[in-house]
């Protein structure tokens, strides 16, 4: 099992550095510098010497292999991201600011989707073809058609005509005032989680039915054990294993961090950040969300490919 | 098993000759036994058709604006109402609905092809071609899509062509993974381990006994990204990169006019809200009967 | 009957006390203190960039560190519109001569042709700011202080202060500026404009790049900062300003906290607005005001004319804009009292470019301006063609247009006026780019021959020089006039206002005439703000991007939000 995780490990550092490269240079390769659009902003008008000075500033004048070299080795050896081009804040700290609301947000939408999605797929699967199966079939249908920030933008709008409430706009850290806090995030968290809950729960029906359908389901029934009883302690089990694949394999989006729900309810989270900062191409910015995005989806890939192992025991051979 | 591998010959003469009442077959079975579905499937045949010839079945222009007919509400003239500059809602939804499955359909085409492939060859030779290809397919899907379209957009211009290719993309390695594990399943199972016993070649193995395994979930893949296309679309009008005008798409509507208007002519919002939803569900009913249908786990079962 | 007596009695007493408060309110309430207030700026959609100042960076940063970093000069706010007076200011870029107030400077005056004496106010004080500095007050070096750094900074725009020779203090309360050439905007450039900010030595001493130590002198303090979402100000204890309220004097701030919001989304800033999560909405499109208006009727109104208004640049140093005639011919094919009518529904106007009226003296209207202007506003294609044929292109041409895709009401806009140039047999193909692709385009000059632009809120020497000088930022026309600029720059050196206004009125009639440009109308904006935000009628700006002295000045009636439900 070590030996697994270890190789696993050691197979992420090249492809992180690979795609580290890729991201650098293409942020790089769009049109409309950063100094263009700094310059832009000053009113007095800007001329060569000004641009020269502020590439020099910047650290831009420099050829790109050589720029991409500081960076990496100021990320190996001194875990430093860069800074801002704008702020002058380092990309770091403002990671640091913003990864704490996607996860919770993500964590969240994922509580509340496997909520939703594994008593409904489940039943649904015992049930199958009745009304009750129909029902959460279609209504889970409906959830993955209706775009998110249509939802986002009903929930904002018609009530404050209604009955004179928006969703809370103010934003403040967890460990603050947890109560505010949530009051923000519950209502994006529910959209997202009920947007996840549709895909997750066609995926356990699926499973479920071909559990339910195996022979030694056939055989604990023929045994006389009680529905419940087989349920729980055989389907249920193997069929989280597709719903652990859906947990990797949204992790992008949980962390990347959902643009539209953060614009739409104030949420100031790795989303809108990469947005912002790709718009200014804040090249230090882009490269760093990409690379803690990337790092941690395929850490939470890894883990994913671990859980197999406790569930699954084919697995474990390897 | 000697005796599967041999008849598998047979079988393979037959089923030319029965292809057109497999397909027969299989629609009855649709209508009889997937209502839900087959209602889908009506739906999105509509759409395609209505898509198809929106040139010729729009009342109106795609951008006829008439200024004195503007924000009217749903009437005889027109039967969606009129949007800001007075052009008819129900036009532009058709004119949108012709893009929706010109993008639905090649985003769904290019990325069923890159999936097949990826998934493919990852999932058939295995070893060292694997774990190289996972792990790009790891990087690739580390990336936060909208980034990535971001960055198209800006290299090469805002556009449908780019908005294509990046979607395929994107969905299509995504989709590698199941297809690389429904090889990986038929790959252990023993009859390949016999037809290569008897020195059957890769392309063989390949063609006979793989992709029997694989078209099912490559179907459905098919059928999934359609839906997820148009609305990635959606969300990337949103966002203000999704296909420029002049040519409407309902993710354009929806979230432009429709969100500006919303007070005051809700048909803006209603009618490309309620194609979009009804197109994407309707696929996802029919790609769900579908995938009922032909997964081989489930055939029998009843 | 008996009851309709009683309703009617009722309805009258309810009446005359409404009156009665009325009367009241018009005869200046006293102000209270406390409470917060929520504002959304002009520019909410935008989050902080950067708190230190050397970092050159316009806009943003006078919007955020206005609020605690002073200026030389601000403006007279009983010279508002809504106080009795005759300015609305609600443009950034420039404020009318007669209405500029000392803010930190006293008096000034110049010694010299060449030498301006400025003497501060006594008594202004930097409050105690935990780890970075005591309480103490202000004193000439920390204006020349705040120069210098400016003028030193490696991000700084080359030449901006070339015609600063020296900045000292000649003593604690006086400092001295020492001019090598005079140029009309000099108190823009540091006095009232982007980079003229005060702070003292001690912030920039313990790092002024960080929001925890920022401290200056103005009415509000910094004391929170959720990046991308919301930035909170906390009351200034030693704030030195005060306003005059029904006879009696005030010490200001009055409100407790204010709160800017950064929200991106237009109809999350509505919902807000409607719920009375925001006290002050600053910047509202007419159609969403038209909403508002209906679903909310307590709220109250301002309205102003856009400081970015639009054109579409033709670049004449490209066949077929080379021709005057040409250029002039497209203005008169677009119907523009249409759009102003039916596009926009009535709210907008026809805008001299780059003249907004608020630039009082330097602005003149329409039906003021030549014949040969006045018809480049009027709708006629007849003529239009006929220009077009004697330029030798009676079939008409084709060339490109570069929009913005930013931008959904440019994006909408342009396709009917697409569909007038085709009525004369021109062919405008829309070509959509992102926004830092569309702005690189302008400026790196490679701008396609046709090139749809906003233009920046600025003061009226410079808009001239930026928009239409050569080689300048927001050149799109690429216009190259030699004689234009050097009475650009006469202007820009000439002492006597009336003079400089006379000039740059000409020029104005000048390029509006040579039409490098379709000349588009501006659109007008709206700031809403609820009833319980007093002393307070829809004013922006005292300076560029700043107005924290309007904010000072606010109070919240705290009973009266109570009552109302919110």
């Amino acid at each position: 099992m070590q030996t697994y995780i270890l190789r696993r490990l050691l197979a992420l550092v090249p492809t992180l550095f690979i795609a580290s490269v890729i991201v650098f240079v293409i942020v790089r390769m769009v049109p409309g510098d950063v100094v263009d659009l700094m310059l832009s902003q000053n009113d007095a008008g800007s001329n060569k010497l000004t641009r020269d000075q502020l590439l020099e500033t910047l650290g831009l004048d420099k050829p790109m292999w050589e720029q991409y070299g500081i960076w990496i080795s100021n990320l190996v050896f001194r875990g430093d991201l860069g800074n801002s081009l704008w702020q002058g804040d380092t990309v770091v700290s403002m990671i640091a600011a913003r990864l704490p609301v996607t996860f919770e947000l993500g964590l969240l939408a994922m509580v509340i989707a496997l909520t939703v999605a594994i008593p409904v797929g489940v039943y649904s699967a015992v049930k199958q073809d009745t009304a009750g199966d129909y029902v959460a079939r279609s209504f889970s249908l409906l959830m993955l058609a209706v775009p998110s920030f249509w939802v986002g933008t009903m929930i904002t709008v018609f009530p404050s005509i209604w009955w004179g409430w928006s969703p809370e706009i103010h934003f403040v850290p967890f460990h603050e005032d947890p109560w505010q806090n949530l009051q923000q995030l519950i209502i994006p968290a529910v959209i997202l989680g009920l947007s996840l809950s549709a895909i997750t729960m066609r995926m356990t029906r699926t499973m479920m039915l071909e559990v339910l359908r195996q022979d030694y389901i056939r055989t604990a029934r023929a045994k006389g054990l009680r529905e419940m009883l087989i349920l729980t302690r055989h389907a249920v089990r193997n069929a989280l294993i597709p719903v652990i694949t859906l947990i990797g394999s949204q992790a992008p989006i949980l962390i990347g961090g959902a643009v539209i729900l953060e614009q739409i309810f104030v949420l100031p989270g790795m989303g809108l950040l990469l947005l912002d900062a790709v718009n200014q191409r804040d090249y230090p910015v882009v490269t760093g969300v990409f690379f803690v995005v990337g790092l941690t989806v395929m850490l939470i890939n890894l883990v994913v490919d671990l859980s197999y192992g406790l569930i699954d025991p084919k697995v474990r051979q390897r | 098993m000697k005796t599967q591998a041999i008849s598998v010959q047979p079988q393979a003469a037959s089923k030319a000759a029965s292809r057109p009442n497999a397909c027969w077959r299989f629609l009855s079975k649709l209508f009889r036994e997937k209502r839900l579905g087959a209602i889908g499937a009506v739906v999105a045949v509509v759409f395609l058709f209505v898509g198809l010839f929106a040139d010729v079945l729009a009342p109106y222009g795609m951008n006829e604006v008439d200024m004195g007919a503007r924000l009217q509400a749903p009437s005889w003239a027109h039967p969606f109402g009129t949007d800001n500059l007075g052009r008819d809602l129900l036009s532009r939804c058709m004119y949108g609905a012709q893009i929706s499955v010109i993008i639905g359909l090649t985003v769904a085409a290019i990325s069923t092809v890159i999936s097949a492939l990826i998934g493919i060859i990852s999932g058939y030779f295995g070893g060292k071609v694997d774990l190289v290809i996972q792990r790009f397919v790891d990087a690739w899907m580390s990336f936060p899509g909208l980034v990535v379209l971001i960055v198209v957009a800006s290299v090469f211009g805002a556009g449908i062509t780019q908005i294509i290719f990046t979607l395929g993309l994107l969905i299509g390695i995504g989709g590698s993974r199941i297809v690389r594990s429904a090889v990986v399943s038929v790959r252990e199972d023993m009859y390949i381990h016999a037809a290569k016993s008897i020195g059957a070649s890769a392309p063989r193995i390949l063609w006979r006994h793989v992709l029997p395994n694989v078209i099912p979930p490559l179907i459905v893949l098919f059928t999934s990204s359609v839906g997820t296309a148009i609305l990635a679309e959606s969300g990337l009008s949103f966002l203000g990169l999704g296909v420029p005008p002049p040519h409407p798409t309902w993710g354009g509507m929806l979230s432009g006019n429709g969100r500006t208007y919303m007070l005051q002519g809700p048909w803006l919002a209603l009618a490309p809200g309620i194609c979009l939803t009804l197109v994407v569900y309707a696929i996802n009913v029919f790609g769900d009967a579908l995938r009922d249908m032909l997964d081989p786990r489930m055939r029998g079962s009843r | 009957m008996k009851l309709t007596a009683i309703a009617a009695v009722a309805r009258l007493s309810v009446g005359l006390t409404l009156g009665a408060a009325a009367a009241a309110a018009l005869a200046q309430e006293a102000p209270k203190y406390g409470g917060t207030l929520d504002v959304a700026t002009t520019s909410t959609a935008v989050t902080t960039l950067s708190w230190d100042l050397a970092d050159w960076q316009a806009t943003l940063q006078t919007r955020d560190t206005g609020q605690f970093y002073e200026q030389l000069f601000s403006v007279d706010l009983t010279k508002a519109k809504s106080r009795g007076g005759k300015y609305s200011f609600t443009i950034s870029g420039w404020q009318p001569t007669e209405a500029i107030r000392g803010e930190l400077a006293e008096t000034w005056n110049w010694t010299t042709p060449l030498t301006l004496e400025i003497k501060l106010r006594k008594g202004v004080k930097f409050p105690a700011k935990q780890g970075v500095m005591a309480e103490r007050e202000l004193v000439a070096d920390d204006v020349v202080y705040s120069f210098n750094r400016m003028n030193t900074s490696a991000k700084r725009t080359q030449g901006y202060y070339d015609h600063v020779d020296k900045v000292e203090a000649k003593d604690k309360h006086t400092v001295v500026f020492t001019f090598n050439k005079f140029i009309a905007d000099w108190d823009y450039r540091f006095g009232n404009g982007f980079f003229s900010g005060i702070m003292p030595k001690e912030v920039a001493d313990a790092g002024a790049g960080n929001w925890k130590n920022v401290n200056g002198t103005g009415p509000f303090m910094l004391t929170n900062v959720a990046q991308g979402n919301s930035l909170t100000f906390s009351k200034n204890p030693v704030y030195w300003d005060k306003d005059v309220i029904g006879g009696k004097e005030y010490k200001l701030p009055f409100v407790d906290r204010v709160v800017h919001r950064v929200i991106k989304d237009e109809t999350t800033q509505h919902a807000a607005l409607r719920t009375g999560k925001l006290d002050i909405l600053s910047s509202i499109s007419a159609e969403a005001a038209r909403e508002l208006k209906k679903s909310s009727p307590d709220l109250k109104w301002n309205r102003w004319l856009t400081t970015t208004a639009n054109r579409v640049a033709l670049r004449v140093d490209t066949k077929p804009f080379t021709d005057v005639r040409v250029r002039r011919a497209l203005n008169m094919a677009v119907n523009k009292q249409e759009i102003i009518d039916k596009y926009y529904g009535g709210e907008a106007e026809m805008f001299t470019f780059p003249m907004h009226p608020e630039y009082v003296g330097y602005h003149q209207p329409l039906k003021e301006q030549p014949a040969s202007v006045q018809e480049l506003f009027k709708y006629d294609p007849a003529k239009a063609k006929k220009l077009l044929a004697e330029a030798g292109y009676a079939n008409g041409f084709s060339f490109k247009m570069q929009v913005c895709t930013c931008n959904p009401d440019q994006m909408e806009l342009m396709p009917l006026v697409a569909a007038y140039l085709e009525g004369v047999g021109v062919k405008m193909e829309i070509v959509p780019m992102e926004y830092g692709a569309h702005l690189s385009a302008m400026t790196s000059h490679t701008n396609a021959a046709g090139y749809l632009t906003g233009i920046p809120d600025v003061n009226p020497t410079t808009s001239l020089r930026i928009n239409f000088g050569k080689g300048q930022v927001y050149n799109a026309p690429m216009m190259d006039d030699a004689k234009f600029d050097a009475r650009v720059a006469e202007a820009n050196g000439e002492r006597d206002e009336k003079k400089r206004q006379q000039i740059l009125r000409e020029l104005t009639t000048y390029v509006l005439d040579q039409a490098p440009a379709i000349w588009m109308p501006a659109p007008y904006r709206y700031t809403a703000w609820w009833p319980w935000v007093k002393n307070y009628g829809g004013e922006m700006f005292v300076g560029a991007g700043r107005f924290a002295p309007i904010h000072a000045r606010i109070w919240i009636d705290q009973d009266l939000k109570k009552k109302m439900g919110y």
